[in-house]
């Protein structure tokens, strides 16, 4: 699989990783890592934040959406 | 994790709604029928507009509030709002010990000022003639008849608690709907019987309204709805632990 990003540019670079949200196959230099907070518990317990977020690699538009 | 003072708050803001709206419930329809001709000394009134009908009108009032508090403050303080169902986790080994007092604090703060603020929003009928819709025994039944209808029914509630949403493998999402669901089914049985508490903070609330604005003195009764409750919900806390063990 080639990366989406670069054959938008014209370029054939080799993929190492998808995006977990749109599936978007991408190089090292258009990946993004990103990590989620998650949440433990709720009710009939106080939810609390992880110790260890979740690491997920995003594209740069889902990123940009993600953080918005 | 919120702090414990915020935990505190939200249990008092959660307690205060469900006293307010299901006490509340069961005043108001005290205050409609007063006057109407009972045709029973067992019916005091509620059950005087339709039988069973009124008590299915309150129990869903107080489920609609316990679910909009378990869908609003769930996450931030556990939305226990009611001090037999702290006990219950505590007794289980699934709450802090240290946090048991302040909780139970703030949900008996909660049910009075929920109790006051109904009495200053309906008038002085609601303490008089709806009683702030504290519970009591119906005529005919005794103090340890009471108790055994408080504790069953407070079984129920908790063993549902631990099915629906402490237990990890229960499908997420259902806790609120499903216990205030409960709520609304046991008071529909069990409320012509003593009242259908469930819940020593909802029984507080109304007994200091009446004490201190002039209506009936009922803390005689007030152990019917401490041992019912607390006995009940530990009982179904440790035997729901007990029976899904590996």
């Amino acid at each position: 699989m080639k990366c989406y990003v670069c054959a938008q540019q014209g370029k054939t670079t080799e993929a190492a990783g998808i995006c977990i949200v749109c599936g978007m196959g991408l190089c090292t230099d258009h990946m993004v890592r990103s990590d989620v907070d998650l949440w433990e518990g709720g009710y009939p317990f106080p939810a609390q934040k992880m110790k260890k977020a979740l690491p997920r690699i995003l594209c740069p538009e889902c990123h940009a959406a993600l953080k918005e | 994790m919120a702090s414990l003072m915020k935990r505190s708050v939200a249990e008092l803001i959660g307690t205060f709604i469900l006293v307010f709206f299901g006490a509340g419930a069961a005043a108001v329809t005290l205050m409609i029928a007063h006057g109407s001709e009972t045709p029973n000394p067992f019916n005091v009134g509620i059950g005087a507009l339709g039988g069973l009908g009124d008590w299915l009108a309150i129990g869903l009032a107080f489920g609609i509030a316990i679910a909009a508090v378990i869908y609003a403050l769930g996450r931030v303080s556990g939305a226990h709002i009611n001090p037999a169902v702290t006990i219950a986790l505590w007794a289980a080994g699934m709450f802090p010990a240290r946090e048991v007092v302040p909780y139970i604090v703030a949900q008996l703060v909660g049910a009075a000022l929920a109790s006051f603020s109904f009495a200053a929003c309906a008038g002085m009928d609601a303490v008089t003639i709806g009683g702030l819709g504290a519970t009591t025994p119906f005529p005919g039944i005794t103090f340890s008849q009471a108790v055994l209808v408080e504790a069953i029914g407070t079984f129920l509630l908790m063993l549902a608690i631990m099915g629906v949403a402490v237990d990890k493998r229960a499908p997420p999402g259902f806790a609120g709907l499903v216990i205030g669901l409960t709520v609304a089914g046991v008071i529909t049985t069990t409320g012509n019987i003593a009242g259908s508490s469930l819940n020593p903070a909802r029984t507080f609330g109304p007994y200091l309204g009446d004490m201190v604005l002039g209506g009936t003195n009922l803390w005689g009764f007030f152990p019917i709805y401490v041992i019912g409750p607390i006995v009940g919900a530990v009982v179904a806390a440790l035997l729901y632990r007990w029976v899904t063990a590996d």
